[in-house]
């Protein structure tokens, strides 16, 4: 177990009942000061995970270690972690500065520290001078504020967060995006957030761990699991995606829709069936005889940002196109793509021996890095 | 009776000499007193009980037993008492009074306690262990803060029922002890005094004292829980 580890799971599962578990053998370790992000589905089990960590609840199998000791049966008031919660979880009885306080004062900290303490916590979330405010009298983003204060004052080894945000609307879930991720950097703690929106993963962490059905289905870097998804269910849970079958015909040569493409992949069997992906803002309209892809303009819709134009080929295979141009619905066009845009997916292959054949596409260099936009 | 002829302080007047009945009517007022003090501690607890069943079926079991009390009528509460003391020996007077009061008192205590109980986020008490509080420190610095407008209306509740119950102390009181509706039941049979009347109109304006007063204390409650947290 090395220094900066401060937890980890080894071969957990979860089961409720005679159920099927609901986590299925996970393990994985957070590394100290880092900004972790669970993400998936709801049902996938993220919140299991959480209250774990937290306490909250038992592994039916395997172990949890947290800082090299064994926390299996530790109970949650005696861990180093807080948590904020989805419905906040404030004391209603209570008001701001009591609310805060409430962790130092089970703790029996000195009356002038806890006042100290409570001020800066406040402070720090943007709460100044709300330390007499009833919880009822706070908006739904004082309140959110008010939990991660509670939360940081103890001071905690890491902080939980349960889909903090999923109550506030989108405006000011943008705002706490990069305020959360700010106070992250400032105090240096481990962050474990939970959530189910993918452009908040992406946006927020230095890691994300996506899971689907109890297991962990891939974990890396935003860019790694945006770029390189390694099955149809990341590619389709983490922004859109077009996914189409295809073949490998040889190295760095796929097949898909009838057509032979170069691409960056290598390491297949010939002929082996795998799955495509291409990133929507990968594609660019041209007219039909430049375009590598023929398809009709099946519908299009406003964005904002760009359109979003739903496109068919003469196989019925749906291309989904992010393009800031506008196209005609019922139109002929051509989409054009580089070689770096095609994604090669292997069929049910594991996260190890996804890494591993990655790693071998490091002697091309930079070419194995995917254009993003 | 009487013919009305005018306004009169004389059975007030005749009501205070009256030694035996202010006797009565303290005990009415111990009795209930102590009832809904034991009640409500009983039934808050009993209610904690019933919220933390881990079994549904449990759950379920706990809250029939506590409803079967509620809804047998008085007068078969009044004789299974009668015939359970009798048997277990129980002199019949203060005490088999107070006893019989508290037990059909709690199930009203657990039944305004528990709505309140079923009303809390279960996340408080994640957060409140969360946060480093023991059993101890969640019981009482958060669920019963939580729950303490369902503790005072079961208080009252169990109050006026005491207060008012004729049926279960008529059967269950001995030589010497009564409480204030069952003497006003048997002066009524004798229908000479208007005590009864001058006991009554001070009786109807202490308990319209005490709906106002708790009136006041709900409405500070409810203004004090109005829901700081919101629900999933």
């Amino acid at each position: 177990m090395n220094v900066a580890s401060i937890i980890q799971f080894k071969n957990v599962t979860k089961r409720f009942g005679n159920n099927p578990p609901v986590l299925d053998n996970v393990s994985f370790t957070l590394e100290r000061g880092k900004f972790y992000t669970l993400l998936g589905p709801s049902g996938c089990g993220k919140t299991t995970i959480l209250r774990l960590i937290a306490g909250f609840t038992e592994p039916s199998e395997g172990e949890i270690w947290f800082n090299g000791q064994k926390i299996n049966h530790l109970p949650a008031n005696k861990r180093q972690v807080n948590t904020v919660f989805q419905d906040y979880a404030l004391f209603p009885h209570l008001n701001v500065f009591e609310n805060v306080a409430f962790g130092l004062r089970i703790k029996k900290v000195k009356k002038t520290e806890i006042e100290a303490k409570v001020k800066q916590a406040l402070s720090f979330v943007n709460l100044d001078g709300y330390e007499y405010r009833e919880i009822r009298e706070m908006s739904g983003g004082q309140r959110q504020r008010v939990a991660i204060a509670r939360a940081i004052v103890n001071k905690p080894e890491m902080i939980l967060l349960d889909e903090p945000l999923s109550a506030l609307d989108l405006k000011l879930r943008t705002e706490m995006q990069y305020e959360l991720r700010e106070l992250q950097r400032r105090l240096g703690i481990t962050f474990v957030f939970v959530t189910h929106d993918q452009e908040e993963a992406l946006a927020m962490s230095d890691e994300i761990f996506v899971i689907n059905n109890g297991k962990i289905q891939q974990s890396g870097t935003p860019t790694d699991i945006y770029d390189e998804p390694i099955n149809r269910f990341v590619a389709d849970f983490i922004g859109e995606s077009n996914i189409v079958e295809g073949k490998m015909v040889e190295d760095y040569l796929v097949e898909f829709v009838g057509k032979k493409f170069e691409c960056d992949d290598k390491g297949f069997n010939a002929n082996e069936p795998v799955e495509i992906v291409i990133r929507p803002e990968d594609l660019e309209i041209t007219t039909p005889e430049l375009g590598r892809l023929q398809v009709r303009v099946d519908s299009q819709l406003f964005r904002g940002v760009h359109y979003e134009i739903c496109c068919y080929d003469k196989d019925d295979n749906e291309w989904l196109v992010h393009s800031t141009k506008k196209a005609k619905v019922g139109k002929e066009i051509g989409l054009s793509f580089d070689r770096e845009a095609i994604h090669v997916m292997r069929l049910g292959e594991t996260e190890e021996e996804f890494d591993r054949r990655l790693e071998t596409y490091a002697d091309k260099g930079d070419s194995a890095q995917w254009k993003v936009n | 009776m009487f013919d009305f002829k005018g306004f009169s302080m004389q059975w007030y007047r005749e009501l205070f000499h009256d030694t035996r009945m202010l006797i009565i009517v303290l005990n009415t007022i111990i009795v209930a007193l102590l009832s809904a003090l034991f009640s409500t501690i009983f039934g808050m607890l009993g209610a904690l009980a019933i919220y933390n069943a881990k079994k549904r079926q449990t759950k379920n079991m706990l809250l029939s037993l506590n409803n079967v009390l509620i809804v047998s009528p008085d007068v078969i509460i009044g004789a299974s008492f009668l015939i359970l003391f009798t048997i277990a020996g129980v002199k019949l007077g203060f005490y088999s009074v107070l006893l019989s009061h508290i037990a059909f008192s709690i199930p009203i205590v657990v039944l305004m306690v528990l709505p309140k109980l079923m009303e809390m986020s279960p996340s408080l008490i994640d957060a409140a262990r969360d946060l480093g509080a023991n059993s101890w420190d969640v019981l009482t610095k958060v669920i019963i803060p939580f729950i303490s407008p369902g503790i005072f209306a079961g208080f009252f509740m169990a109050l006026t029922y005491s207060l008012d119950d004729f049926s279960v102390t008529f059967f269950v009181t001995g030589n010497g002890f009564s409480t204030l509706s069952v003497e006003i039941y048997s002066l009524a049979r004798r229908g000479i005094s208007l005590n009864i009347n001058a006991l009554s109109a001070l009786l109807f304006l202490v308990t319209l004292l005490l709906v106002v007063i708790y009136h006041f204390i709900t409405l500070r409650n409810n203004k004090a829980s109005g829901l700081g947290v919101q629900k999933r």
